[in-house]
């Protein structure tokens, strides 16, 4: 009986072993395996621009194949920050530039692919779309798309009551009074989603502080956050918010539930990024009433209704860790390349790389959306990926506490500098 | 069964994996966490020791708030205890005495613990929402408009807006527990204290609640531990927010050590947790035996 136990034991323990082995292998297929993480899941606007990449990068080299891995955006955050650290990346990874890849860049863990950005490429995507993407001097990655922050508008309500699209922050607020007068809540927005409320406060400061002195305090480089350029856009946020010019419960609705209220024409207007014209078409009944335009501007004497927040942010990756640099460098390249096409003409971003295809069947938002980022004066990087994480994390914080009042714009602005200066 | 238990090999032999899995997927990290909790460092790039620092920073900082996640998580434990448990338990007690549709009532109130908390959190955002939600159209049906609220949005409402759907969640694991607990006492003693004239209520009292507190035990044990790490629900309605309001330990930890790559302060904030933790669990255990004692 004993020893038919201990027989059974160690046929178990075998069999686990084995089972343990077989598990780590993996295949052994020929030819040479790229695996790529992206944020572009089956519901993502970028997922068939990825796919038909995928395919055509395929098409061209014969015996590479990439495995292609997608996350859903917030959780990716996160996988993305533990990767890093535990030294697992892909091949290929998606991220986001300026900042936010500050950290991963730093520890080593990604490769330099200066190399692979060869003349073909310089002639379609120049160098001042990978900014973001470069570090003390050298390209770690390409990007694809070109989204800015935009107002889009509901066309038929503002000409239901005779108004006019606003290019002064006094022109907004007497639009949104008309709105608030008609029983009419004027702005979508979503505070629960910080990012969203971002959008605005972000587009807002840089319209009256003006691009060079957003950049270089935000990335430390000189002046204070504790200024009246800064407390004036805050202070605009908090004036807004009390006339009643925002969405009732947006302190608890997520982005979906906010931006639902836009297209099904509750709201006529919502602040955030370009790709929400490709949403348009999809999720609306009449796509055609609704028009994009610029953010207003606070002080004419430091900003231009043609200076934007955003710019090429999304971006490809190479893990220094990869088996293959060359196939990978390249691809990082060719891919981004197919990306921004397809993606563009998908209407689900604005091409970074040059258009040398026929466009004229990309909806009518994400092609004027295009002209404004292709007329753009300058480009300025969200404050939440300009800044490093820890910075980014406590302006959004803050941001809710400016939202609902628990700190004055003043005590917001003073906060953010002492964030800063740490 | 004495042979098994002389035979020092055999103890390693069956000893020996769970020992191992324990100590490298529990001790070893919590060990980790706490090297962690003593430095400053963003995850990737260099580390710098700088000993009960975060420790320090945890209980003055105000822009952290982390004082105010304590008394967050202590009102939900309290809740957990004081709610949630006798609402299990008076549904054990009556789900036990062989009422109809016993079965289907155990079931019905045990599936919101089977379900995804996800897929709860979702439910109970639509039951919130200021504009359909069944909440606010009850109250607008009722002519109540002036009582309607954004629950999940108002800073005085989204703490307890949060804790709801919590304690409702696992009121049927407490009740599973528990009417296990009463079902497994011999009916013997209930027969003989009903021949000698107890009523109901008295069995109950002097009988069958006596028999089940190691039960009682063991579900205190797991709200108030369950409560002060509580995180998904939170995380999936408000993530801790608006500014802070409905923010608990392990939500502020998560966006320490995340969304701004401070993995120090958030391993100290984990090492509190865990200190936590182990602290009421040994003084509920404590309180129990003095009792029984």
């Amino acid at each position: 009986m004993k020893s038919a136990v201990k027989r059974a034991l160690a046929v178990l323990t075998v069999l686990a072993v084995a089972f343990s082995l077989a598990a780590c292998g993996g295949d052994s297929s020929k030819g040479t395996t790229l695996v790529l993480w992206s944020i572009a899941t089956e519901s993502d606007a970028f997922h068939p621009a990825y796919t038909k990449a995928i395919a055509d990068f395929e098409a061209a080299h014969e015996g590479i194949k990439i495995k292609h891995e997608t996350f859903e955006n917030e959780s990716y955050k996160t996988k993305i920050k533990s990767a890093v650290s535990a030294n697992e990346l892909p091949d290929i990874f998606f991220t986001w530039g300026g900042g936010f890849s500050q950290a991963f860049v730093d520890s080593g863990k990604v490769l330099a692919i200066d190399k692979y950005y060869t003349d073909e490429f310089k002639a379609q995507l120049s160098t001042a779309a990978l900014g973001n993407a470069t570090y003390n001097g050298k390209i770690y990655g390409s990007v694809y798309s070109t989204p800015v922050s935009v107002m889009f508008y509901n066309k038929k309500m503002f000409d239901k009551y005779n108004l006019k699209v606003p290019v002064t922050f006094d022109e907004l607020t007497n639009v949104c009074q008309t709105f608030i007068s008609n029983k009419i809540q004027p702005f979508g927005i979503s505070v629960k989603d910080t990012w969203v409320l971002a959008m605005s406060h972000d587009a807002l400061t840089l319209k009256s502080a003006g691009p060079e002195k957003v950049k270089s305090v935000l990335t430390k480089q000189g002046g204070s956050y504790n200024d009246p350029d800064f407390i004036e856009s805050a202070k605009k946020i908090k004036e807004l918010e009390s006339m009643g010019a925002y969405l009732k419960g947006a302190t608890g609705l997520t982005n979906d539930e906010a931006s639902a209220q836009f297209y099904n024409g509750t709201v006529p207007m919502y602040i955030t990024g370009t790709w929400m014209a490709g949403s348009i078409q999809t999720d609306t009944e009449t796509p055609e009433d609704f028009d994009v335009a610029p953010i207003p501007v606070i002080n004419s004497n430091n900003a231009k209704i043609t200076d934007f927040m955003g710019g090429a942010s999304d971006t490809l990756m190479v893990a220094a860790s990869t088996k293959n640099p060359d196939v990978a460098g390249n691809a990082a390249f060719e891919l981004t390349r197919s990306i921004s096409k397809y993606a563009y003409l998908d209407g689900a971003g604005i091409a970074a790389w040059k258009v040398d295809y026929d466009d004229s069947a990309v909806n009518p938002l994400t092609k004027k959306s295009a002209e404004y980022a292709k007329g753009a004066t300058s480009f300025t990087l969200w404050f939440d990926t300009l800044m490093a994480a820890e910075d980014a994390g406590e302006y959004l914080a803050l941001l809710q506490e400016l939202y609902t009042g628990n700190v004055t714009p003043e005590e917001f602005a003073k906060h953010m500098a002492d964030q800063l200066g740490k | 069964m004495d042979k098994v238990m002389k035979n020092k090999t055999a103890i390693f032999l069956f000893m020996f994996p769970a020992a191992l899995l324990f100590t490298t997927i529990i001790i070893i990290p919590i060990v980790m966490s706490g090297y962690y909790s003593l430095l400053k460092w963003n995850g990737f790039t260099d580390v710098d020791f700088i000993g009960l620092g975060n420790y320090i920073e945890l209980f003055t900082s105000k822009s952290a708030g982390f004082p105010r996640t304590i008394g967050n998580v202590m009102l939900f434990t309290a809740m957990s205890v004081f709610i949630q448990l006798p609402i299990a338990l008076a549904l054990a007690l009556i789900l036990s005495r062989k009422i109809r549709g016993e079965k289907f009532f155990v079931a019905v109130f045990f599936f919101p613990v089977l379900m995804s908390t996800v897929v709860i959190g979702q439910l109970w955002m639509k039951i919130y929402n200021p504009d359909y939600g069944i909440i606010n159209s009850a109250l607008r049906f009722l002519g109540l408009e002036s009582l309607t609220r954004v629950w999940l949005g108002d800073q005085n409402t989204a703490l307890m807006a949060v804790f709801i759907p919590m304690l409702w969640q696992y009121i049927g694991y407490h009740m599973l527990l528990m009417y296990a607990g009463v079902k497994s006492i011999p009916v013997e003693m209930k027969e003989a204290s009903y021949i000698d004239g107890a009523t109901e209520l008295q069995i109950t009292r002097y009988i069958t609640i006596p028999l089940l507190k190691p039960v009682i035990r063991v579900c205190v044990i797991f709200a108030v531990t369950g409560s002060l790490k509580a995180f998904d629900l939170i995380y999936v309605l408000t993530k801790g927010g608006p500014a802070h309001a409905s923010e608990v330990p392990s939500t502020l930890m998560v966006s320490m050590i995340f969304l701004r790559n401070r993995y120090g302060f958030g391993s100290s904030i984990a090492i509190f947790i865990i200190f936590i933790c182990f602290f009421f669990a040994i003084l509920i255990k404590k309180i129990f035996k003095t009792e029984v004692d």
